[in-house]
């Protein structure tokens, strides 16, 4: 077991105040005040930056900033910690800090210049012996000097390799997380994608859960199910169900399987605590629980799962100034404290506000590889995307082929690239063997001689590995046809089985391209207004946003109204408004509008309750709802809203309502301030999500919005609050 | 979110009588977007035991009540916590004079919301198959299946399509008609349907003699060709003795397209003569001579060598043969409604033994809907309409709706009298508002959704859990 330091010994300089960087570029003097301004100025211009106001404003800018910082010597960064909104070093700058001092003190007075050419000059031995004296921001700051072949060629010098039940990371090996994730947690479909992850030979590095459902029973049950998966095929490899920290310690003190244990991980303290409710303590915590009675504690010397991505502290606007590429850094950092079994990102999993195209997210997965194995973390990539973002598969498909050139420990496996839980997009088994393939690499051993031993692989007369005769065939699993039957018909967006090589048969991957543009095409369709204008007749009001790249960029703008359409609402003597808007799906409106408005109007009118001509909103987002009830005079505003398409045509489909009880009577004001601990809080929700054909028919879900609106107007309450007063 | 419930299928046949205790998700198919039981784990699964009988031919209550405290012991459950499932008994239990008395034992600690009911021969076919086939025949979609789930004192007939039951049947034959001393061929009981068809045999043996090898082919035989005529075999038995070992008989012997039913079909067993089958077919010897003290291991090995019956055995295999009956009442019996019904006063429910009158669906008149409300009008304990609509469409829902509070007002529905809908459709809240007039029609109504419309006389619907509530329905239509 690693002995943690406790913070207040790890040695931090006091902060000092910014000083102020110059580069003579020709004729022009171009200058950067502070660390935080001069590292985002030297990065390649991604949209969270840009959003930020960190990201440099020309080429020429990004070029001087990289040439100052290029001159700057490691000790210059390790004199000037960089510091939270208040000027404090928070607890993950501080871990960030834990290195060799001794190590720290042969490379201290090498400019970054220097240094990246040593790394370039070094070989693998050397790299891994004087990163051991990085502090998060020094890797940053050289991942910015670093062009694409550097980004690739350091990093595959050096190998991580880790253990828990089984040993990864060897040279030569390429190996994958089986993410057998279920919309609803359904043992079945967790089952089938298992099974037919393992017969396409992924699945060594983990079988790893994300649950939909966050508590200790579900957890528990979804780990003894994939406890008794890796015993019954005989697989040698570990389980995990990613929920939040607590969640897994509480289900591994009722004696469930936490084999290895999960944490999402952002840069900087407020974000881990106000977003994902960790501290360094409780992770501290959670490392030495596993050591005590972690079920593998007596054969594994490593057993913490992180997973980071750039942009998270940014989007929760708890970043300090600082850009997402040292953000990230500081995730490895962090990592590094707990000496875990796996690392990776999932960088490109928020959207355009973080990562608008491709390139940005290549240049992202690059960085984020390069510096989690300088910072000596086990790292694998979980190179996603988004349908409402501009990547697309075949830029994930590309940073791939470059990650596992640059050694890359493993990917993931999600089936046919569709998260059916995340409605997001990232590799598959297909991916990984046709990675393997490419690349010439094997899995784990352990793993590889289970393999061979099923008929999942073979070795060829050279003796490479190539497929075997099982491989691809999950049917070898089940008992009987009739048992594989059932787990299929339980799984949504399974596209079939054939395969082509190590890819899928082309017909499967037609269906499943089809049915993710289809996600896209949802997203980036305009609303048909002149239909819904015949289904009723609608008064149309412009947001804040101009255009749909705007719109989907800027998550803020569809939350107001533009100076026009504000000037035309006035108060009105309605006690109901009703709002339409695209939001992430036009296509989730025309499907679902003309069978929902209907029925709410007749609810409406039959329940006596005054409604205003229903609004209707290109390029909304939810909180737009809030100036309409406000320039309406509204208690109540229904706002009908597209949600964020996944990889299924059919839920691409799927309609929210977005129930607004505005506070105006100084009771329910002060009762919603006390329930909600906010003093300000103006107005509250009620949400009814997944309308659609598939899920809550539309004129279902009209009937439980009236029903829901009664019960707001009646208890003058929404939200949770109005919950728990119906159920008091 | 996946919600845990127990779940309980107690089976009491002419021979054993046995408990299985599960539990189950509640969730939300991501297939079809329905309600539905997820995975079942058997939490508990008692030992077969004998059904006990006192004085002959009545029922052993008191012992029987010993099985229940033991099962609900072992299988750690407590009456209000179950949420599906039933009791059920099959055979000649099912006709002890005592059986009322049983079924009102098993209601006591059970609750109202669950079936427990007796001699409901449809119901058991369907159980049996749903059970022990229905993976199976999804499997083979195109493909008919017929089930015989026999038993000690019934044969139940039902016939499949993909996973779906289309029609059913029930026989008085079973393995435990003409009991023996284990053995032996020395009988020890022999029901009236044995008798007479031993008498039709001109075969006078009786209490204390040994059966000779000819008359039990001559009496096993006779069963064979009842049972292979009941597949749509080109075979005559008597009429008379066919007659009287019917006790139900299939309500179509052709499809709809006119083919006879089991054309290009498979035939499957279950039940313990269906357990011994595959036993054997899997490679193990039979059991000792009559070692059950009844002629079902000989009765099984004439079935395996039946030219009609026997040659399916190796390729189409039921998922469970033994307990298929349990299994398929605590798996198929309750059905899950959806979670947003229309349901102003849940302290209703549970309902129990609400008669069926009819269906409604999309097309049907003012004047037919009408009159299902006034046999519902007269009906003191209220009653039951299924209502079929072809989308989920605003328009079906409001004209469908619309059109029965019409029907009310025509009949001058009194508002007190129980009216529950069942729906298929997720539409229970929109199309409870319709026909109320969004509150305004006093109405004392039930709206029930995604139930599938089954065709049978009553219908038990329990209590709410987390917005689902469970829905059994019994007595299958004999027409």
């Amino acid at each position: 077991m690693r002995a943690l330091t406790p913070l207040d010994v790890i040695r931090v300089p006091a902060p000092r105040p910014d000083e102020t960087y110059t580069h003579r570029c020709f004729d022009r003097v171009v200058k950067f005040t502070g660390l935080k301004q001069l590292l985002g100025t030297a990065d390649y211009s991604k949209a969270g930056d840009r959003h930020a106001g960190l990201a440099a404003e020309s080429d020429t800018a990004r070029e001087s900033a990289r040439a100052i910082l290029s001159d700057l010597t490691l000790q210059h960064l390790y004199d000037h910690p960089l510091t939270d909104n208040d000027g404090r070093v928070d607890s993950v700058m501080r871990v960030s800090y834990d290195i060799d001092l001794g190590i720290f003190g042969e490379i201290a007075g090498m400019t970054f210049g220097e240094f990246k050419d040593h790394l370039l000059r070094s070989g693998g031995a050397e790299i891994k012996r004087v990163t051991r004296g990085l502090t998060a921001v020094m890797a940053a700051a050289v991942a910015k000097l670093c062009d694409v072949h550097e980004l690739i060629a350091i990093p595959r010098k050096i190998n991580v390799p880790s253990t828990a039940r089984t040993s990864l990371g060897a040279p030569g090996t390429l190996s994958s997380r089986l993410q057998p994730n279920h919309p609803t947690d359904d043992l079945r479909g967790i089952t089938l994608l298992c099974y037919w992850g393992l017969s396409l030979g992924s699945g060594d590095q983990l079988i790893g859960v994300n649950p939909a459902i966050d508590t200790v029973d579900s957890v528990s049950r979804v780990l003894h199910r994939l406890d008794a998966i890796r015993r019954q095929t005989g697989a040698p490899t570990q389980i995990c169900v990613l929920s939040h920290i607590k969640t897994q310690m509480a289900s591994l003190e009722r004696g469930a399987p936490v084999e290895i244990l999960f944490q999402s991980l952002a840069g900087t303290e407020n974000t881990n605590l106000h977003e994902f409710d960790i501290t360094v303590d409780l992770l501290d915590r959670g490392y030495r629980l596993m050591q005590e009675r972690g079920p593998l504690k007596d054969i594994a010397p490593q057993c913490m799962y992180f997973e980071t991505g750039q942009g998270s502290e940014f989007t929760y606007g708890r970043h300090n100034g600082i850009d997402m590429t040292t953000c990230e850094a500081l995730c490895y950092g962090l990592a590094r404290r707990y000496d875990p079994f796996m690392v990776n990102n999932v960088t490109g999993f928020i959207g355009p506000e973080t990562h608008l195209d491709g390139m940005e997210m290549i240049i992202a997965n690059l960085q984020d590889h390069f510096m989690g194995k300088l910072l000596g973390c086990p790292m694998g990539m979980g190179s996603c995307y988004t349908l409402h973002s501009d990547i697309t598969l075949e830029a994930q498909q590309m940073v791939t082929e470059m990650l596992t050139a640059a050694g890359a420990n493993y990917f993931m496996d999600v089936a046919l690239n569709t998260d059916r839980m995340l409605a997001y997009f990232d590799t598959s088994a297909h991916d990984n063997q046709t990675l393997r393939e490419v690349h010439n690499k094997r899995p784990g051993a352990e793993y590889l001689e289970w393999g061979l031993s099923r008929g999942i692989f073979a070795y060829d007369e050279h003796r490479n590995v190539v497929r075997g005769p099982t491989w691809g065939n999950p049917r070898q699993f089940c008992a009987s046809d009739e048992e594989f039957d059932e787990l299929w018909s339980s799984t949504p967006a399974m596209y079939g089985l054939d395969s082509a090589g190590p890819r899928p048969a082309n017909a499967v991957s037609r269906e499943t391209r089809l049915n993710q543009e289809v996600g896209r095409e949802a997203i980036h369709s305009e609303l048909r207004i002149d239909d819904l204008n015949r289904v009723v007749e609608f008064r149309s009001i412009v947001t804040g946003a101009t255009s749909k790249e705007s719109h989907l960029s800027s998550p803020s703008r569809g939350a107001q109204l533009s100076a026009e359409s504000a000037a035309s609402l006035s108060a009105e003597d309605h006690t109901v408004q009703i709002l339409v808007s695209d939001g992430l799906s036009s296509e989730a409106v025309h499907h679902n509008i003309p069978d929902l408005l209907p029925v709410l109007l007749d609810g409406l009118a039959g329940r006596g309750i005054s409604v205003g001509r229903p609004l209707l909103a290109q390029y909304g987002r939810v909180k737009l709802a809030e100036p309409i009830a406000e320039r309406l005079g509204a208690q109540v505003v229904v706002h009908l809203i597209g949600e964020r398409p996944g990889g299924d045509a059919q839920a691409s489909r799927s309609l929210s309502a977005y129930i607004l009880y505005r506070l105006t009577d100084p009771n329910a004001q002060q009762a919603a301030a006390a329930f909600n601990g906010n003093p300000q809080i103006r107005c509250e929700y009620t949400v009814i999500s997944n309308i659609y054909g598939g899920g809550l028919p539309p004129a279902e879900a009209a009937a439980v919005i009236l029903e829901k609106v009664g019960d707001i107007l009646e208890h003058r309450a929404a939200g949770n609050r109005l919950e728990s007063l119906v159920k008091g | 979110m996946a919600e845990r419930v127990t779940l309980i299928g107690l089976d009491f046949g002419t021979t054993t009588s046995s408990a299985v205790v599960a539990e189950a998700d509640v969730l939300r198919s991501a297939g079809t977007g329905r309600t539905e039981f997820g995975e079942l784990t058997v939490r508990y699964r008692s030992e077969m035991r004998f059904t006990p009988l006192s004085g002959g031919e009545q029922l052993d209550l008191a012992q029987l009540e010993t099985y229940l405290d033991d099962w609900f012991v072992a299988g750690n459950v407590r009456s209000e916590n179950i949420f599906g499932g039933g009791a059920l008994l099959t055979g000649l239990t099912a006709r002890r004079e005592n059986a009322a008395a049983l079924v009102e034992l098993i209601r006591r600690r059970l609750g109202d919301a669950l079936i427990a009911t007796a001699d409901d021969p449809r119901l058991e076919s369907w159980l049996a198959f749903m059970g022990g086939c229905a993976a199976l025949s999804r499997f083979h979609p195109e493909q008919p299946v017929l089930n015989l789930d026999i038993g000690g004192g019934t044969t139940n007939l039902a016939l499949g399509l993909n996973g779906e039951v289309l029609d059913t049947a029930c026989l008085f034959i079973g393995a435990r008609h003409i009991r023996v001393e284990p053995g032996t061929y020395r009988v020890t009981a022999v029901s009236r349907y044995a008798r007479a068809m031993l008498d039709h045999l001109g075969i006078p043996s009786g209490l204390g003699d040994v059966l000779g090898p000819e008359e039990r082919d001559a009496y096993l035989e006779l069963n064979i060709a009842l049972l292979e005529q009941a597949t749509g075999a080109n075979v005559v038995a008597d009429q008379t003795i066919h007659e009287l070992v019917t006790q139900v008989g299939f309500r179509r012997d052709r499809r709809g397209d006119g083919e006879p039913v089991m054309s290009g079909g498979s035939l499957t067993y279950t039940g313990g003569v269906g357990e011994l089958i595959y036993a054997h077919a899997a490679g193990l010897p039979w059991p000792e001579t009559t070692a059950f003290g009844d002629l079902g291991i000989d009765l099984a090995q004439r079935i395996v060598a039946s030219p009609v019956l026997g040659p399916d055995i190796h390729t189409h295999r039921p998922a469970f043969a033994g307990r298929a009956t349990a299994l398929g009442l605590m798996r198929h019996s309750t059905e899950l409604s959806g979670n947003t019904l229309y349901l102003p006063r849940p302290e209703l429910l549970p309902l129990k033994d609400v008669p069926i009158f009819g269906a409604i669906d999309v097309a049907v008149s003012l004047e037919h809907s009408a009159s299902l409300l006034d046999l519902v009008r007269h009906s003191a304990r209220g009653g039951c309409l299924l209502v079929r609509l072809d989308s989920t469409a605003a328009t079906d829902v409001r004209e469908t709706g619309r059109r029965i509070a019409a029907a009310a007002d025509e009949v001058s529905f009194p508002p007190d009298r129980l009216l529950v809908l069942l729906v298929q459709h997720n539409l229970g809240k929109a199309l409870g508002q319709y026909v109320t007039d969004w509150g305004k029609r006093p109405l004392n109504l039930v709206v029930i959704d995604e139930v599938p419309s089954r065709d049978a006389q009553y219908v038990r619907i329990g209590r709410p859990h987390r917005g689902n509530v469970p829905v059994s329905f019994y007595g299958l239509n004999d027409v």
